[in-house]
């Protein structure tokens, strides 16, 4: 793993410390992203969706985990990336979020890799699909950036409308 | 109708079990000087369950101890006092007797009468005392185990009066100290029984004398060290307090020197006890010295430490031996000390001898009267928790049933839905398989199916139970209730039959029982002010359970007197609650709902202290659910309690629409048919209606409401569902009827949120998932008309359906 851990002037913040740790990267058109291991349940393919009515295009439906209804997300379609296309070769990364399961569809996984402190960025302030809030930083892994992203907050976030917002 | 109450027993028993545990656990973790008023909350909560639990199953002692652990509890629980460790030692005790008289109940055990009445009677103290320690546990608690704790706190003082202190202080009544005190007590006029009660009762305080007067009238002579309060209290048990004239016949009688025995407490508080002794003290510097020097040996002596006794002997060979004898006989049933009391008295043991025959400072003599103390509390709860655990014994009756945490049997039933799926599909396997070259398998799979289909059944039937089991706890309490309150009440219950998941029932009796409760004492009036009302006498309370929508109602109905809104206001705006007089109804009566809250003048033993309430909001909220209340002023109140149908198995027709299979609760459709093209109408081209036997009915079409794609959008070509829910009919609009089966219901907001129109979700044999129609909210979400349109917001959908489904 070649960590271009350039000893630039920005030191990393301290969101960016407690940051570093594994990650599952995954990919989602030509970009590649990353959240954190502990909160991957498993992966498996994607079938038998069962689509629930007036809901967001992204959130494709329900599906059974072996006796739990766990809806599922797909992120190309939240974050305008990639060919929505869902064949055997369409992954599902089950997520558990603090007790809550959710399923999300990404193009593909690529990796487990750990990054530490050196090898994370702050993030810019840009104009995303997504608030940038839910990034927590930016890491250069083999030329190739990764986006790391609370997946806890941007699946608890209204924007997702995966909670009751009522409730929470 | 009789109803063997004996069948719930158990459940009482064990969940008694629970609560006692729990509030045995909080009272122990709690913290002295800031304690959480959670905690104090869910210790009263538990009290109060338990005597609602007692009270409905007839444990009348077990309630009236649960009364009085209430009050005592409520005063601190307001702040009304501070929480000090004599309470809690009275909780405990309390906490002891209450478990010793369930397993009286439960098997038939002893139970000290003497050790209930005296718990009662300390708790009542405490609660009347406003925080002041009258009669610490010890004391109170039968004689046995307090005599030798006496004894040795007693000993420093004792050593005064060297051959006079062998006079036993072997019960609390023979030992006095200087601040008697003799009290005049003219009774009432009272039966015979009572006087001797009152007699017994007044006689663990200090002598009696009983004198009958002339005019049939009775006077006790009463010679005590304690405190008017102390007798009031004792004496509100037989009778009214107010009736009551206590007079001080004579102030305080010169001791005799052979009391110079000072009690624990009066130690502690530095009583005219502890002033004796210090002035003797001053008195005769040659023989406290001797009294500290002694002391330490004996107790060295009976701690066992073979050095320290011959050190003794060696020093003190004069009067020691003769000393020890005296201890052994004093001390014979007390048990070693722990090792920092020993520590202690060594270290004493050597400043005394090094102090030679100088004077030795009160200080040090105070020290020892600590120390002494000490061990006294300590081996007063040693040989408590003993006597405890040795009672605890004979309890060798087995319970009949286990109970087991329902996340265990949801593992359960999940891992049997599992099963049921793999079984299926192993079939399906099996029977493309030549029947001739493979009998075996297809026979070994059969019986694989049979197995399955049973295991599947027995499992699921753990789960579920009638609400009769609920329901027929009741018209006892209510007969009770209704006769104690002087009031007429007919019990009426609808839908007993209707099943629910155990686990749910379990935990809907409790807000039941109080929900009955609050109904009867404050809801139906007394027959006079219901003549008054031109209603008729006898009041009416309604339990009913039904399923409604995704849910399943409970609902609590009278036709009392209602909920009185300014009445409520009023008493919250006094509570400190904000308020303001634009709130809607429903928010006012769900004031009822805030801790604390009772709008009852009079707190009585049946209800009024207004926890109830607050931990009925508590429990449904944990199961799931909501409660509302609806009410008239003049008319009655209706409690309703919709509980979501997590586990229960719901009897579904399941429809298709386009590729999707969605499920609808059978008991909520009327009829399904394929309509002809004459009977659709419409109203300006647009809203479609069917007429079916003379009634114009709405047609909801699914596939438009949900927004999905079907090829079939002509109703003549698909199949009306017509559903009728709160009165309102409509037909709903699918394309096919799939078949009629049983669904577990299983809940979406478990891991996504809700969805408009939809309750919840079940697994079909081929283990995809299928949604649950919610057919009240599918009705409201048809006569919007934005969702014919199809000018859908999926998020204002769920906030705007919401209410539905609760009605």
């Amino acid at each position: 793993m070649n960590t271009s851990a350039e000893v630039a002037g920005n030191t990393a913040s301290a969101s960016l410390r407690s940051a570093a740790g594994e990650y599952l990267t995954f990919v989602l058109g030509e970009e590649e992203y990353g959240i954190e291991i502990l909160k991957v349940q498993e992966i498996r393919g994607y079938d038998a969706v069962t689509p629930i009515a007036n809901t967001p295009n992204f959130i494709k439906g329900v599906v059974n985990l072996r006796g739990k209804i766990v809806p599922i997300v797909d992120l190309r379609i939240k974050f305008n990336l990639g060919k929505v296309v869902y064949d055997e070769f369409t992954v599902v990364i089950i997520l558990n979020l603090s007790g809550r399961v959710v399923g999300i569809v990404v193009d593909g996984v690529s990796d487990v890799m750990a990054l530490k402190e050196d090898q994370l960025r702050d993030v810019p302030s840009l104009v995303t699909s997504i608030d940038t809030k839910y990034i927590v930083g930016l890491a250069t892994v083999e030329q190739q950036m990764l986006i790391l992203v609370d997946i806890e907050q941007l699946m608890s976030s209204p924007e997702m409308a995966l909670l009751d917002a009522a409730v929470h | 109708m009789t109803i063997d109450m004996s069948q719930f027993y158990e459940v009482f028993f064990d969940e008694a079990e629970e609560l006692l545990a729990e509030a045995e656990k909080l009272l122990l973790d709690i913290n002295m000087e800031n304690p959480d008023s959670e905690d104090l909350n869910a210790i009263f909560r538990a009290a109060h369950s338990i005597k609602g639990g007692a009270a409905t199953f007839g444990f009348m002692d077990m309630t009236e101890i649960t009364h009085v652990l209430e009050n005592l509890l409520d005063k601190i629980r307001k702040n009304e006092m501070a929480l000090t460790a004599e309470h809690v030692d009275a909780f405990l005790a309390a906490k002891d007797v209450l478990k010793m008289e369930l397993d009286g109940h439960r098997n038939a055990s002893l139970v000290d009468q003497e050790q209930v009445s005296d718990v009662k009677m300390m708790l009542k103290s405490l609660s009347e005392a406003g925080g002041v320690v009258i009669k610490p546990v010890p004391k109170v608690v039968a004689s046995a185990p307090v005599a030798p704790v006496e004894a040795v706190v007693a000993a420093p003082a004792v050593a005064n009066a060297q051959e006079s202190s062998t006079t036993e202080p072997a019960t609390p009544i023979a030992v006095s100290d200087d601040g008697l005190t003799r009290f005049n007590i003219a009774l009432p006029e009272i039966s015979e029984k009572d006087i001797n009660n009152l007699q017994e009762e007044l006689g663990l305080l200090g002598d009696v004398v009983v004198n009958k007067e002339a005019n049939g009238r009775t006077t006790f002579l009463l010679t005590t060290d304690s405190t008017e309060a102390d007798i009031v209290s004792i004496c509100s048990f037989v009778l009214n307090p107010d009736d009551l004239v206590i007079t001080i016949a004579s102030a305080v009688i010169a001791s005799a020197p052979v009391a110079a025995t000072p009690k624990a407490e009066a130690v502690k508080e530095e009583d005219p006890g502890f002033g004796l002794f210090d002035m003797e003290d001053k008195k005769a510097p040659a023989v406290l010295k001797d009294t500290v020097v002694k002391e330490p040996v004996e107790a060295t002596n009976k701690s066992g430490i073979a050095i320290h006794e011959e050190v003794g002997y060696g020093l003190f060979s004069k009067d020691g031996k003769e000393d020890v004898e005296e201890g052994y006989g004093f001390f014979a049933p007390f048990k070693p000390h722990s090792d920092a009391v020993k520590t202690t008295l060594i270290g004493d043991d050597t400043v005394a001898t090094e102090a030679n025959s100088g004077k030795v400072n009160e200080a040090l003599a105070k020290v020892e009267v600590a120390n002494a103390e000490v061990v006294a509390t300590e081996s007063a709860d040693k040989r408590n928790l003993g006597r405890r655990e040795s009672d605890k014994a004979p309890a060798t009756a087995e319970t009949t049933s286990i109970r087991v945490g329902i996340e265990k049997v949801d593992l359960l039933i999940n891992l049997v839905g599992e099963l049921v799926i793999t079984q299926a599909m192993i079939e399906q396997r099996v029977s493309a398989l030549d029947p001739v070259h493979h009998e075996p398998l297809i026979n070994s799979v059969t019986q694989l199916t049979r197995n399955t289909r049973d295991l599947q059944e027995s499992v699921m039937s753990i789960r579920m139970m009638p609400m009769d089991f609920v329901f027929s706890r009741f018209p006892r309490m209510v007969r009770d209730l209704a006769a104690k309150l002087n009031k007429k009440v007919e019990f009426v219950t609808i839908g007993a039959t209707t099943e629910l998941d155990k686990g749910l029932i379990e935990r809907i009796v409790d807000p039941l029982t109080h929900l009955v409760r609050n109904s009867v004492d404050h809801g139906i009036e007394s027959p006079a002010q219901r003549k008054a009302a031109g209603k008729n006498e006898t009041g009416v309370l309604t339990l009913s359970a039904a399923h409604k929508g995704g849910s399943i109602v409970i609902e609590v109905t009278d036709d009392g007197a209602g909920l009185n809104r300014a009445k409520l206001l009023a008493k919250a705006s006094k509570s400190g609650l904000s308020v303001s007089e634009s709130m809607s109804d429903t928010e006012v009566f769900n004031l009822i709902f805030a801790p604390g809250f009772s709008t009852a003048e009079v707190v009585t033993d049946v209800s009024g202290r207004g926890v109830g309430m607050d931990v009925v909001k508590r429990n449904i909220s944990a199961m799931g659910g909501v409660v509302e209340i609806r009410s008239a002023l003049g008319y009655g109140t209706t409690i309703s309690i919709a509980l979501p149908l997590t586990l229960a198995i719901l009897d579904g027709m399941s429809v298709s629409l386009g590729n999707s299979l969605y499920v609808i609760p059978l008991n909520l459709i009327v009829e399904t048919l394929q309509p002809r093209a004459e009977d659709i109408k419409t109203v300006t081209g647009e809203g479609r209606m069917v007429h079916v036997r003379g009634e114009y009915l709405p047609i909801i079409a699914l596939h438009s409401l949900f927004n999905q794609h079907t090829d079939i959008t002509d109703p003549t070509l698909g199949v009306l569902v017509l559903l009728e829910s709160d009165g309102k009919k409509s037909a709903l609009f699918v394309d096919r009827l799939v078949g009629q089966q049983q669904v577990v219901i299983k809940s979406l907001e478990t891991n996504y949120r809700k969805i408009a129109g939809v309750s919840g979700a079940t697994i079909m044999g081929d283990g995809s998932v299928a949604l649950i129609l919610d057919v009240p909210a599918l009705i409201q979400m048809g006569q919007t008309s934005n969702y014919l349109t199809g000018a859908q917001t999926f998020s204002s959908n769920s906030a705007h359906t919401m209410p539905n489904l609760v009605i």
